[in-house]
């Protein structure tokens, strides 16, 4: 199979707009991933679309991909809306990506988009309830915090965990995220902000959730035919792998970790060749899917950076900040940076890319030269991983 | 014995945890208007004449050791359906799990229904083996202001009765005469009202009574079972089962029951419940039959219109009982906690799309929802919950073989859901009754170590008390109402009392 290269990623900023569209939000990220290329893009070179997003607000539930595509002019190009709830444009990447490998297209667009704070709180509540499992989980009466709020239940008392390790994740990303442009909360809190907010689901307090956020995210996919004349500096898949899994937690072996991310992690390490036991001497960075922090502990064992019962520790003592063993969220996670649902996954494409080109500004990690990027939907019933890398050279295998 | 006349064999009640003191009502509106009522017991958020039915039917059924699937039939009594139309007795035995070709019956129109369905669970033409299921629950309401709303409480009672049961009717009365006003719901409102002309009022309670107990009657077999007819010979009953609207009015009817003050105070609940309605004379009643000095009981049922049933009950031989009545979760309200919890002060429903379950799916899982029904995959062996599609152990599609799980279970996750925090489904119940705890609860397999998973929601209990390792026992609730369609499902609370 062909390589495929990253060659263009851009978003818009992740935040409330009011005054945008989930049109207009593309159409920015879009123009970002546009200017991102260093050769000549005509429009005409896109292949194909793929888009991801949950339709909160049921703005457009139906055909709301080509809506998108039209609107940025690229008429006429086939364009596939994914939805897999907050892993639908890390999906969507994963389907621009076997595009290309497979010899069907040789430029694709991925990305996604998502306008989640139009809405009254009731409503938002109504729709953040759609992607757990509909008929028991949520007929319990619980929302996505409750439900990672039972993982960090079960996370307590298997592993020991402190909870004061969930405010560390908050504050390493709170201040990642302040040198972020595009971030939503983009300022910095301390631990005792982060433990002693309201609390949401015990023991998941306001600093442990991601916020809801309006924002596009979007990535061009090149072969390694057309790479080089797009990119002098194109970014490498070096692996992808996906996984689902039962919907509601009751329905899975584990509470306290994601067996869909450890799946996922598991073929992409396979296809890029990182070694699954010193995955944090392979990889400078990780964005990984933070959407409460108890999700960042639970990462950092699924995805092969430290044993399960030494989470709590892996970010109380620095090991995956600057200076430590990976880089965790440098773009500030979904906690600061935001969470889009459909355009999440895309985004942290997006900071990978900077990321690998050395374009990260103050939150450059130094030397980059290979990080992945962890994407999952709900509370685990789908997950993809990405592993990326700069490439020194394009070149056909 | 005779061939048409069952006996009781076992009983059940059920009253809800939550108590107001006649103290709250007294400091909030300066007065108590309702008469010896000391405390009275109030549904939480998630309760209704429904659900107590059911926990009071399941008590009885529990302390006779008899599956549901023995009776034949299903007698529900409640003036405070929680539909104006619709037949509740259906649902009720669905929660149960009582046969779809049982007789379901369904009494109501006034007070009076709980000795209506009881001498129908009398007369019921029983198969061999099959048990007839008696059950009466109530929680009126009124204006806050008045005696009605004052004296209102909460409780079921539920009676098991076969061909030969210990505890039978020895003579049978009742009695008519039209009395308009003195107790009534109109329609559209769930409000009980009254003209409140006291004199009227009591002489419509004592003389239909008197005339019930007048034409007390032994039937065929009165000289068999030396039974008396009419009022005499009744001074020597043990107990009285009264109806009680409020915590005086039984003990105005003495003279015309023939019966001391005693006697009925020996089995009155009005003072700790208050007016339970149709369960009223029904609880007196399970009162009298556990306890093991009574031999002969009067139970005396009155409703609006006016009508009244009296029954002679003797008892010969012990009758089981799972009462729970009196709760060690008991939970003391503040006047404003009561009105919360009465729905008297929270906003409409919040408004919304997204998620939604459609009544013919609830519907599907019924047999989940109302009686923990999981499934044993056919390949492997492993029970899975809801019992369909693939089997998560080892893949098969083979099928599930139908398990009912006992609903005792430990709990493997837990969260506390704050205000505000409930998705929309839930927002009333919270403002109606606080945060609540969800879980993951590993549900024990009937036989065996193996369990299965399944979420739930906790009731009858103070939020963040319930922690992983907990052990608790589910127990049917109100889950959420949409469409104007009441959901009844399992939640779960902590496994002390049955």
């Amino acid at each position: 199979m062909r390589d495929a290269y990253i060659v263009g990623a851009g978003q818009s900023d992740f935040g409330s707009f009011p005054e945008e569209s989930y049109r207009s939000l593309f159409a920015t990220a879009y123009e970002h991933a546009t200017e991102s290329i260093d050769g000549d893009l005509d429009p005409g070179m896109v292949d194909e679309a793929v888009l991801g997003t949950l339709g909160v607000g049921g703005r457009q539930i139906g055909l709301s991909g080509p809506a998108v595509t039209e609107h940025v002019g690229l008429h006429g190009v086939p364009t596939t809306r994914v939805e897999n709830a907050c892993a639908a444009s890390g999906y969507a990447v994963r389907q621009a990506v076997q595009a290309v490998k497979s010899g069907m297209a040789d430029l694709v667009l991925a990305g996604g988009y998502e306008v989640m704070t139009d809405a009254s709180g009731d409503a938002t509540r109504w729709w953040l309830g759609v992607s757990g499992e509909t008929e028991w989980e949520r007929l319990s009466g619980t929302t996505f915090a409750g439900v990672y709020a039972q993982m960090a239940s079960a996370h307590v008392d298997e592993h020991g965990t402190d909870p004061d390790a969930m405010s560390h994740v908050a504050v390493k990303n709170h201040a990642h995220g302040a040198k972020n442009p595009h971030a939503q909360l983009g300022f910095e809190c301390t631990l005792e902000d982060a433990r002693d907010a309201p609390v949401v689901a015990d023991p998941l307090t306001l600093y442990h959730c991601c916020p809801t956020t309006d924002g596009a995210a979007a990535v061009l996919v090149a072969s390694e035919d057309v790479a080089a004349d797009l990119s002098d500096d194109p970014v490498r898949v070096a692996g992808v792998g996906a996984a689902s899994d039962a919907v509601g937690l009751f329905q899975r072996d584990t509470y306290a970790g994601v067996p869909a991310s450890a799946m996922a992690a598991e073929r992409a390490y396979d296809r890029a060749g990182v070694d699954p036991n010193a995955v944090t001497d392979a990889v400078d960075f990780a964005e990984v899917h933070d959407c409460f922090a108890i999700a960042e502990l639970m990462a950092y064992a699924d995805l092969g950076f430290c044993a399960p019962e030494e989470a709590g520790a892996f970010v109380a003592d620095g090991r995956s900040d600057y200076g430590g063993d990976v880089v965790v969220n440098s773009s500030g996670g979904l906690k600061s940076k935001g969470h889009p649902i459909g355009a999440t996954g895309a985004g942290q494409v997006v900071e990978a890319f900077k990321q690998l080109r050395g374009d990260a500004g103050d939150r450059q990690v130094a030397d980059a030269e290979r990080g992945l990027t962890h994407n999952v939907g709900g509370s685990g019933g789908a997950a993809v991983v990405h592993v990326l890398e700069r490439a020194t050279e394009v070149s056909a295998r | 014995m005779t061939e048409d006349e069952n006996g009781v064999r076992a009983i059940g009640a059920y009253a809800p945890r939550h108590r107001l003191p006649a103290s709250e009502v007294e400091a909030a509106w300066g007065s108590v208007q309702a008469s010896g009522v000391g405390r009275k017991a109030v549904p939480g958020a998630d309760e209704d004449a429904l659900t107590m039915a059911a926990a009071a039917a399941t008590n009885a059924l529990h302390a006779d050791g008899t599956d549901a699937s023995a009776v034949g039939v299903l007698a529900l009594a409640t003036t405070t359906p929680p539909l104006e139309e619709e037949d509740l007795s259906v649902r009720l035995g669905s929660m149960l799990g009582v046969p779809e070709s049982a007789r379901h019956e369904a009494y109501g129109a006034s007070t009076r229904a709980g000795t209506r369905a009881l001498a129908a669970g009398f007369d019921a033409d029983l198969a061999t083996d099959e048990v007839a299921l008696v059950v009466a629950a109530d929680c009126p309401k009124g204006e806050p202001a008045g005696e009605r709303d004052q004296a209102a409480g909460a409780g079921a009672a539920a009676f098991v009765l076969v061909d030969g049961g210990p505890a039978v009717a020895l003579a049978r009365g009742s009695f008519v005469r039209p009395t308009p006003g003195t107790r009534f719901r109109e329609r559209g409102t769930e409000r009980v009202e009254g003209l409140g002309v006291t004199s009227y009022d009591r002489a419509a309670f004592t003389e239909t009574l008197a005339g019930a107990v007048a034409n007390l009657d032994a039937g065929a077999d009165e000289d068999d079972r030396g039974a008396p007819d009419g009022a005499e010979g009744l001074g020597d009953v043990d107990a009285a089962a009264v109806q009680a609207p409020d915590g005086a009015m039984p003990y105005r009817a003495t003279d015309a029951l023939g019966v001391d003050a005693d006697a009925i105070q020996r089995v009155a609940t009005v003072h700790d419940l208050g007016d339970t309605g149709a369960a009223s004379p029904l609880l007196g009643l399970a009162k009298a039959l556990a306890d093991p000095d009574v031999e002969r009981a009067l139970v005396a049922g009155y409703g609006s219109g006016a009508g009244a049933d009296a029954f002679v009950v003797d008892v010969d031989g012990a009758v089981p009982a799972s009462l729970a009545l009196d709760r060690e979760d008991e939970r003391e309200l503040s006047y404003a906690q009561y009105l919360r919890l009465r729905d008297e002060v929270v906003s409409d429903p919040p408004s919304g799309g997204g998620a939604y379950v459609s009544v013919p799916s609830w519907r599907r899982t019924l047999p989940e929802r109302h009686r923990l029904v999981a499934g044993r995959c056919e390949h492997c062996g492993a029970l899975a919950f809801p019992p369909e599609g693939a089997c998560g152990d080892c893949g098969s599609l083979d099928g599930y073989e139908d398990v009912q799980l006992p609903g005792t279970g430990t709990v493997e996750a837990a969260t506390t859901i704050s205000q505000g925090g409930a998705p929309p489904e839930f927002a009333l119940q919270q403002q109606r009754d606080g945060d609540f705890d969800v879980v993951v609860v590993a549900f024990d397999a009937p036989q065996g170590d193996d369990t299965v998973s399944a979420p739930a929601q906790l009731t009858d209990v103070d939020a963040g008390d319930v922690s992983v390792g907990d052990d608790v026992v589910a127990t049917g609730r109100r889950i959420y109402s949409q469409e104007g369609v009441t959901r009844y499902g399992f939640k779960v609370r902590p496994a002390r009392d049955r």
